[in-house]
């Protein structure tokens, strides 16, 4: 799909408040083609001395300022919020791609979360400035024609004089936008040269001061700081420029005018009014080229930004970008926290995996493991660091979305089609070697979602971590700090634990725990989950986890020994 | 807190070294100012002319002008521009030198209360500020002064009413503006909060994407994100609230201006006191004026700004470095003897961390330094670099008190292997001379060699090392900072022993280095496993901030009853357990 249909899709999320503003936008742009007019008009009168009629003409102004600032007031509002919902579409798109289990909508998992942050803010930023563009284009559209026509009556020639400066401002404004984007990502590089000499030496200060070398470290800042000084001075300057050109234009405009219309003057046919009329509007008509000139060099940068945030959505395909949906974030929308979708439970039997197969790009990988797991069985898989534990889970769960997975795994005889969204709680639940916490209470960490109190207590119960729990001052409304910061590393883990138990899983899956727990812990969540009568798949390297184990498996460089 | 009029005396203080960039600077702003005040007067004479009847040639050499003018305007707009960033940054570059040769000078103590990111924002975010402020609002403000000025000047020659009405107008349109700005700048920080929460909330979850992905989680992920979007479109709503407050106050006052301009001119032509022209001036004047208005609602944000920044920046400059260079005395050349006489030291608080320690040392020993965490080694080996000044007693390097050494005389001659080795992101040559550019790069790489890392010498000086020098391993990185040690080939070496393991190959490679190190020179070595100690001459067991036994190492050891005995059979019991 073009970026012009993808952009209308984006457009149309919230078409009320986005016509709304639209069109008082455009509206407002018209208002200075009336104030100019009465302008001329009040000149003229002034110069022919009908006082009383200037008055008016006054009077005239003072409303059609009012109605002007009135129109922009209630248009800049609803456009704020068009621009927000424009934004949140785009942005529940790509997120909900990433997030969802399975299903039609789930897109490949991005490697750095760091770095997929720049696809929901600059990419999503580089769309809504591009359906900015094109109101600010409508309205220059609509002032110009007006305008046009208004000049062109006064004095046809002067009118086209002004063609010239306009087309020089397009044109200017397209070749330096292209070229202020290349110049500030350099000022960027020099930038972060600056302030990444300084963390280091700030946070190695003590080796700067023993070695002396304060000196020296102050003269390779002088260095650093010389380059960003001449970076930032080419970016600012021509900043400047594109700014000097679109001001400049009305001037020389006028200037035009005054040379073209020189005749006319002398000879009395070009008015004091006439004049007004034309200075009026100068101001405003390098506005139009502006837009143009910034659109033709933005829309590039549009395409390029679906192009990126489609990585994110199913198929990568951009029109997964733009996929309406209900985004209930309007001032007056009533939201309600939605319930989870959830599969319904399947009461498993067995569980068989056959030739289970995935490989990794990097080589890495498990071939052909087969093995079934019966109701209320302990499976424990172990095996050195890198022989595919991890992989193997992660392919049985359909979680392995970077490698290419081959074999079957069967619920009660019957082959999965889409198990990421099938073994999710309540069938299976899965607990990754370094889980993930969100910096929210203890409880929605678990529950993620809503749940009673007395599943929570069971779940915290059962992961062994409830005496922690009711020890910390907010109990299960404890907020647990970014990525979970503020437990320690093995409360994180019997919390994630929890997270994986809270939903009373026909099959619950744990990566490795040994690294995070200590020995006692780890027997005693063994012995927990036994007496639930749960089914178990765990990776394991501690002999507490094999005493108990009813099945062992051994995997050795991605093959069962 | 420096009051408001101390915080001016001090940026001028800080635009001093180049106070004549600035002035170049405001008499090229003067120029453009008078350049754009220029233009409607040519148009004034056009009309003028115009309406008494000339000829078409007059008019066409005035439209010529005019044109020139506006280009000539432009052209200045641009130096200005072009001046103004140089000085700004010239300027602000010299703040940023002396903020940081000022930070690094600071104590330990001042390290370790505020983060690196912090300083970072402190050195270069605030004096970012600053610049902005500096190269973008000054001179526009500057410029809208002069213009302002100029354009009362001009209206008084033609009539001195229209002055007085000008003098009048702007002053009231310049307090409507004010008055709007601090709430606006309010809400726009605030949106900018909410705008930070929404991005750390998706990052999060992308970051817990497989963990919500296997739990079912989408649609619990999805309703947060759907109320930290509803908290900022309710925040951008605010902030374009107050921003449109602000709008209709400048174009209220524009068009005000224009309407009254318009009503009054008719008047005085009616009566004779201007001409039209003169009232088409008036008209093109108040036109002028929208451009500072609007500048004022812009760069609000940069000035509110830039004063916080201001103030932190100076703050920051009047912190007091607490070991003060004020020595004269070099001492003698070689080797150099280390004595404590009666030394103690605390924090300021009731805790004594060292108390009467009284040691010598002769030239060229090797010393070992043993006890507990906490009993206070690591402070006595400090207080040789003076990175912590005595609270009682004195040291002395080579019969010198240390006070009265220069502080560049000390630390060239006093070398210090901290425990943890601080690793830049940069060349290899960048770590081990710190930006030195005197040392040749066979020097370095001899330092490198002698350290033990012949290896990394052989590779190649100038490969780039990882961010925290990712690429070398914790052996490697001990042994790097050996080098940098050796490169100053100093008289006083001390040891801070690394507690990080290391396979056991690099640590023999490191127990070579470091006695090829010490060869030579006064060596204080801070050891966390006594087997390192096999070299040194003599021990000082160290205990609660006292020396409790100090003597050869052979007697020590020998003596059945020593400390040093006693602590040798502890850790011999302890390795044979470790794994």
């Amino acid at each position: 799909m073009s970026i012009w249909r993808l952009g209308w899709r984006v457009s149309q999320h919230e078409p009320r408040t986005f016509w709304t503003g639209y069109l008082l936008f455009v509206l407002f742009f018209t208002f200075p083609v009336l104030s100019g007019w009465l302008l001329g008009r009040g000149f003229n009168a002034l110069s022919t001395g009908h006082n009383t009629r200037v008055f008016w003409i006054g009077g005239a102004l003072v409303l059609c300022e009012v109605a002007r600032m009135s129109c922009i007031h209630i248009g800049a509002l609803n456009w704020t919020r068009a621009w927000v919902h424009m934004q949140s579409l785009l942005r529940a798109n790509l997120l909900n791609a990433q997030v969802a289990s399975g299903g039609p909508e789930a897109g490949q998992p991005v490697g750095s979360a760091g770095e997929a942050i720049t696809h929901f803010r600059d990419d999503v930023e580089d769309v809504t400035m591009f359906i900015d563009g094109f109101v600010d284009i409508s309205a220059g559209v609509v002032f110009t024609a007006l305008a046009g026509l208004v000049l062109g009556s006064v004095d046809g020639r002067a009118a086209l004089m002004l063609l010239i400066p306009l087309v020089g401002v397009a044109m200017a404004t397209r070749t330096l936008d292209a070229r202020i984007k290349r110049y500030r990502a350099a000022d960027r590089i020099a930038a972060s040269a600056v302030s990444g000499l300084l963390g280091d030496v700030m946070a190695a200060a003590t080796t700067v001061k023993v070695n002396n070398a304060i000196e020296p470290t102050i003269a390779h800042l002088q260095k650093l700081v010389d380059a960003r000084r001449r970076t930032a001075v080419r970016d600012r300057v021509l900043d400047e420029s594109v700014w000097a050109f679109s001001q400049g234009a009305a001037d020389v405009g006028l200037g035009l005018v005054l040379l073209s219309a020189a005749g006319a003057m002398a000879a009395g046919r070009f008015s004091v009014g006439e004049l007004a009329v034309f200075s009026a509007y100068l101001g405003w008509l390098s506005f139009l080229p502006r837009m143009v000139g910034r659109m033709l060099a933005r829309r590039k940068q549009v395409s390029v930004a679906f192009d990126r945030m489609s990585l994110l959505v199913a198929d990568t395909n951009a029109n997964n970008t733009v996929t309406d949906r209900l985004l209930p974030i309007g001032l007056r929308q009533h939201r309600a926290r939605p319930l989870a979708v959830r599969p319904e439970r399947v009461p498993l039997d067995v569980l068989d995996v056959r030739h289970l197969t995935a490989h990794y790009p990097s080589g890495d990988g498990v071939h052909d493991v087969s093995f079934s797991v019966r109701r209320g069985s302990f499976t424990v898989i172990t095996g050195p660091i890198g022989s595919g534990k991890s992989t193997l889970l992660r392919a049985l769960l359909g979680l392995a979305h970077q490698a290419e997975v081959t074999g079957e795994v069967a619920w009660n005889g019957n082959v999965l089609i889409d198990r990421g969204a099938f073994l999710i709680p309540p069938n299976a639940a899965f607990l990754p070697q370094v889980p993930q916490l969100i910096s929210d209470s203890v409880a929605d960490n678990i529950a993620l979602g809503v749940i009673d109190e007395a599943q929570l207590s069971l779940a915290l119960e059962l992961a062994a971590v409830l005496a922690d729990i009711e020890e910390m001052p907010d109990g299960t409304r404890t907020l647990i700090g970014p990525r979970g910061l503020r437990l320690s590393g093995g409360q994180r883990q019997r919390v994630a634990t929890a997270r994986a138990l809270v939903h009373s899983p026909e099959l619950v899956v744990l990566d490795d725990l040994s690294s995070a727990v200590d020995i006692e812990t780890e027997l005693q969540l063994w012995s927990n989950l036994a007496a639930v009568g749960i089914t178990v798949i765990a990776v394991s390297h501690r002999a507490v986890a094999f005493d108990r184990a009813d099945q062992l498996l051994r995997l050795q460089d991605g093959h069962l020994v | 807190m420096p009051t408001q009029t101390a915080r001016w005396r001090a940026l001028a203080a800080l635009l001093r070294p180049d106070a004549w960039r600035w002035v170049g600077l405001g008499a090229l702003v003067a120029c453009g100012s008078g350049l754009i005040l220029t233009g409607p007067l040519i148009v004034r004479e056009i009309v003028d002319r115009a309406t008494a009847g000339t000829t078409t040639g007059q008019l066409t050499r005035l439209a010529v002008l005019f044109l020139i003018v506006a280009a000539a305007t432009q052209l200045i707009n641009m130096a200005v521009a072009w001046v103004a960033t140089v000085t700004a940054w010239h300027t602000t570059n010299g703040i940023r030198l002396r903020l940081a040769r000022h930070v690094l000078g600071l104590s330990h103590g001042f390290h370790r209360r505020h983060t690196p990111g912090e300083l970072i924002q402190r050195v270069d975010g605030d004096v970012t500020s600053v610049s902005d402020f500096m190269g973008r609002v000054i001179p526009r403000a500057a410029g809208a002064v002069f213009m302002m000025v100029g354009m009362i000047g001009v209206l008084a020659v033609v009539d001195w009413r229209l002055a007085l009405g000008a003098v009048v107008y702007v002053a009231v349109a310049v307090a409507v503006v004010i008055r709007g700005r601090h709430r606006a700048v309010g809400e726009s920080s605030d949106e900018m909060g909410s705008y930070a929460r929404l991005y750390g909330g998706i990052e999060e979850r992308l970051t817990a994407a497989e963990d919500l992905r296997s739990n079912g989680a989408g649609a619990h992920a999805m309703w947060r994100f759907v109320e930290d979007s509803a908290d900022a479109l309710g925040s951008a709503v605010r902030r374009e609230k107050a921003f449109l407050r602000m709008w209709w106050a400048v174009d209220g006052s524009v068009g005000a201006g224009s309407v009254v301009s318009l009503i009054a001119s008719a008047l005085m032509v009616g009566r004779h006191m201007i001409t039209v022209a003169d009232a088409f001036l008036l008209f093109q004047y108040v036109l002028l004026l929208a451009r500072p208005l609007e500048d004022m609602v812009d760069q609000l944000e940069t000035v509110q700004k830039a004063n916080g920044a201001m103030v932190r920046v100076i703050d920051l400059l009047e912190v007091e470095p607490e070991v003060r260079d004020e020595g004269t005395t070099l001492p003698a050349g070689g080797p150099l003897s280390v004595e404590f006489r009666d030394v103690a030291f605390d924090y300021g608080d009731e805790t004594a961390v060292l108390q009467s320690i009284n040691l010598s040392f002769a030239a060229g020993r090797a010393i070992g330094l043993v006890g507990r965490t906490g009993s206070g080694k690591t402070t006595l080996s400090r207080l040789v670099l003076r990175l912590v000044e005595a609270t009682g007693g004195s040291v002395l390097l080579g019969g010198v008190p240390i006070e009265q050494i220069p502080l560049n005389e000390l630390r060239r001659r006093v070398a210090l292997v901290p425990q943890e080795v601080e690793l830049l992101s940069g060349t290899i040559r960048d770590n081990v001379t710190l930006f030195d550019e005197v040392p040749t790069d066979d020097a370095v790489a001899s330092a490198l060699r002698n350290a033990g890392l012949v290896s990394l010498a052989d590779g190649g000086i100038h490969r780039r090392l990882g961010a925290g020098g990712a690429g070398l391993s914790a052996g490697e990185a001990q042994l790097l900072a050996l080098a940098r040690v050796w490169l100053r080939d100093p008289d006083i070496v001390v040891l801070d022993e690394a507690t990080a393991r290391i396979d056991p190959a690099t640590e023999a490679e490191l127990e070579a280095a470091v006695a090829r190190l010490c060869n030579g020179r006064t060596t204080l070595i801070i050891a966390h496993r006594l087997s390192t100690l096999r070299h040194v001459d003599e021990i000082v067991v160290l205990d609660h901030g006292r020396v409790v036994e100090h003597g050869d190492r052979t007697d020590l050891a020998d003596d059945i009853d020593s400390r040093y005995r006693h602590l040798l059979e502890l850790a011999l019991d302890d390795e044979a357990v470790a794994p």
